[in-house]
């Protein structure tokens, strides 16, 4: 996790550059289109534009180099030299590729890969329309960038650009560097593009030497004050600097402190030592990160931030630039319509009335007022507060309310890439992109919609020649449409293709032994289309000539059936095929531990779980008829798994190791023994229907991604 | 001379290899321009000679001539 309040900034510019990108990515697509639509190339241009001023704000340099040659180019294109290319918009859907790339890494680590400047400078070439890349407006970055491990050592950056007609004057530029003291990095790039090998000039100089060395600037001078007129020496502080970011992350820790004590400060002092002992070691300042780090030891005894801020001060003292900040996961963010959030604000005020009144009922029962009274007052705000605690329970479930716009935006574009690897034509229309769902629904449509749409284009979709010949247009329509209908949300996709080849389905579906051949022959159309969804039933290379990466429809199904929802299709021979996905609004997804026992996997829900345990087989007494262990110096029931659902131990059981699932179940404790511990999953429980209604210690099932069956546990009725 | 095409195609580098080298180099190498190039005997490479290599990218062959070209130059090839 990241660390709180620390990587605001980074997260906002997460955040924003995501969507920046998707932005961008949907007026190139527009401009595709309609390569005259001054409107999107406007809005493109602002979108690179943006997002390169945000990375430098953030000092990603690499980022920065490379937006800005796409905006030059987009630049060059709004005065109409020259107007939209394919190719160019190609090139610029590679660089937000690469940025959003970029931007994946830097939620991870909080920095730019290291490679980032090679890769920026492989697609600056790209986007210039040349191989060559000249050197970075600012070398020393690009230099440093390129040797992360270096910069803590480097004190001078050197680069040195001998004349061209040096060799006559009888300099020899690489002996002069293989001179230099402490090299600690060397680059060496063509000035200009290399000519082909027959017009190369094997007597004019074409280098530029980059160098780092630990050595100190003034000795470097010395030793190059023959070519000092084609040298440029920059010192480096090396290990005595911070970059804006680092800085803003230390000062970010000292203001955690500056108000005073607070709750958790054990805590907080903790973590917000480990992050500034974290920035100062990753910009090499290991003496300050040492003197930091006693300093929250001191701190933490005395309980007092003193030292600790005094230590930071200290190192923050002098600052200047580079490094970079050391968060070590993705954060993940929400963005919440202001609206919801000012109704929370409200509900917040409306909270703090009915504390005060029930501060009054206090005063009131203090000074000796009747208890029928005192029923009354209290009664009624006890109603205020129920209704206030339902209000908030809507308000907070409304939060995680997400338009399908969430999930919609990202297909126009890979339909579009999908087609082009095929070699065929698609443009994507969304309708009702605007229709809201649970965030755990939205997220969770991305994998089943891109399955189908897939589909579509590999075996519904005709080639543009094709499609000529039939009279249609050459350029296909997916339609993505979403509309609420009761307390369903439902997903349309539909494509005028071709649609599904029936006989081939029941063809395929009676060589795959997914029915008899007489039960499919009875089988009407629309219950053959159906097959599709079959497990085992793979498309691939069968149901069209167009070969391709079948995806099969079951695992649409297992999805959406694993989020409460139903998928049905129907086709139309010519005409297209239209699959549509119907899913609850709400998924009440209930978090589940899961374990093993017997061979087999259940569930525990997590909420009664207190902690996992593995302890030596000695620690278990045996009490009578009942096994228990002793935990915390609390005695405690244990039960073994295998034995209560009467499943056959494997291997593990008998090992000289108890693993151990604590549980609380309504202030009962309790202990399970496992065989092994599973990840906790969060899963929508489904009732037991048919003959397994009534086992009653089973709270409920679920299907898993694989499509297997999990067994949540009741635990209320295992400990009776 | 220092630089001379072999029988079986290969290029030799002969001890220190000077400026004219880059020439001699260059003209080995339009006829041949993968080499291989043998830097085995070479004791030292101008700056011209060794930016030849570079344009050319050949395959090398042989320990480097000093350690600095062997930390510095030939990961660059």
């Amino acid at each position: 996790m990241w660390d709180c309040g620390v990587n605001e900034f980074l997260e906002q510019f997460l955040i924003e550059s995501r969507e920046l990108v998707e932005q961008a990515t949907g007026d190139l697509l527009a401009l595709e289109a309609a390569p005259d639509d001054a409107g999107h190339l406007d809005s493109g241009f602002r979108c690179f534009h943006t997002l390169k001023g945000a990375a430098g704000i953030v000092d990603f340099l690499a980022m920065g180099r490379l937006l800005h040659a796409a905006e030059d180019r987009l630049a060059a294109v709004r005065t109409g030299d020259p107007p939209a290319s394919r190719g160019l918009i190609d090139e610029c859907l590679a660089c937000l590729d690469q940025v959003a790339g970029w931007l994946d890494v830097i939620g991870a680590t909080g920095e730019l890969p290291a490679g980032a400047d090679a890769q920026a400078d492989a697609l600056i070439g790209r986007i210039a329309g040349m191989d060559h890349v000249t050197m970075p407006a600012d070398w020393v970055e690009g230099l440093l960038a390129g040797h992360e491990a270096e910069r803590p050592q480097a004190r001078a950056a050197i680069r040195y650009a001998p004349d061209p007609g040096c060799f006559f004057k009888n300099e020899d530029p690489l002996a002069i560097v293989a001179a230099l003291p402490d090299i600690l990095a060397l680059e060496i790039t063509p000035a200009q593009p290399w000519p082909s090998l027959e017009h190369l000039d094997p007597f004019s100089c074409n280098l530029v030497i980059t160098v780092l060395s630990a050595a100190s600037p003034e000795r470097l001078a010395d030793l190059l004050q023959p070519v000092h007129s084609h040298l440029e020496i920059r010192p480096l502080a090396g290990t005595a600097t911070l970059s804006p970011a680092a800085l803003g992350v230390l000062q970010e820790q000292l203001r955690l402190f500056s108000a005073g004590a607070a709750e958790g400060f054990a805590g907080r002092l903790g973590s917000a030592g480990r992050v500034a002992g974290h920035v100062l070691r990753r910009a090499g300042w290991t003496t300050q990160a040492a003197a930091v780090d006693a300093a929250v030891a001191q701190s933490q005894k005395a309980e007092n931030a003193g030292p600790f801020i005094a230590a930071l001060e200290a190192a923050l003292d002098p600052p200047a630039a580079q490094a970079a900040p050391p968060p070590d996961a993705a954060p993940v963010t929400l963005r919440v319509d202001v609206g919801r959030i000012d109704a929370l604000v409200k509900l917040a005020g409306e909270f703090t009335v009915v504390k005060n009144a029930l501060g009054h009922v206090i005063r009131m029962a203090r000074t000796g007022t009747d208890p029928n009274v005192l029923a009354v007052v209290l009664k009624e705000h006890h109603d205020q507060f129920s209704r206030l605690v339902g209000e908030l329970q809507r308000s907070v479930l409304g939060i995680r309310v997400l338009p399908l716009q969430h999930v919609f935006q990202r297909f126009p574009r890979l339909a579009r890439d999908i087609a082009q690897s095929l070699g065929k034509s698609v443009r994507v229309a969304t309708e009702g992109a605007d229709t809201e769902a649970d965030k755990a629904i939205v997220e969770a449509l991305f994998e089943p919609l891109l399955h189908v749409i897939r589909n579509a284009l590999d075996h519904g979709i005709e080639s543009a020649e094709r499609r000529r010949e039939l009279a249609k247009s050459a350029v296909a329509t997916i339609r993505l449409r979403a509309a609420r209908e009761g307390g369903q949300i439902v997903i349309e996709v539909s494509d005028d293709g071709s649609g599904l080849d029936l006989a081939t389905i029941r063809q395929v579906a009676a060589q795959r032994g997914i029915g008899s051949a007489e039960a499919l022959a009875i089988l009407d159309d629309a219950a053959v289309a159906e097959l599709i969804f079959a497990p085992g039933f793979s498309t691939a290379a069968v149901v069209s000539d167009v070969s391709g990466r079948g995806v099969g429809m079951d695992a649409v199904r297992t999805t959406v059936a694993r989020l409460g929802g139903k998928v049905g299709v129907r086709t139309e021979a010519g005409r297209g095929t239209s699959v549509t996905i119907s899913l609850p609004f709400t998924v009440m997804l209930s978090r589940v531990l899961t374990v093993e026992a017997g061979g087999q996997s259940f569930g525990i829900p997590f909420d009664a779980v207190v902690e996992t345990v593995s302890l030596p087989r000695s620690r278990v007494a045996t009490l009578g008829a009942a096994q228990a262990v002793v935990l915390r110096d609390r005695t405690v029931p244990l039960i073994a798994l295998t034995e209560i659902l009467d499943l056959t131990r494997d291997g593990a059981a008998t090992s000289s190791e108890v693993k151990i699932v604590v549980i609380d179940v309504a202030g009962q404790p309790g202990a399970i023994e496992v065989d092994r511990f599973g990840e906790s999953l969060d899963v929508m429980l489904q009732p037991l229907t048919g003959l397994l209604r009534d086992m009653d210690s089973v709270a409920g099932t679920t299907l898993l991604g694989d499509g297997q069956v999990l067994i949540v546990l009741n635990l209320e009725r295992l400990l009776q | 001379v220092t630089v001379r095409p072999m029988e079986d195609g290969t290029i030799m580098l002969e001890g220190n290899c000077p400026i004219e080298d880059a020439d001699g180099l260059l003209q080995c190498l339009l006829a041949a321009p993968a080499g291989p190039v043998d830097i085995s005997l070479c004791k030292a490479m101008h700056t011209a000679v060794i930016q030849v290599l570079f344009a050319a990218r050949p395959v090398i062959r042989g320990p480097s001539p000093s350690p600095f070209f062997h930390k510095w130059i030939e990961p660059r090839f």
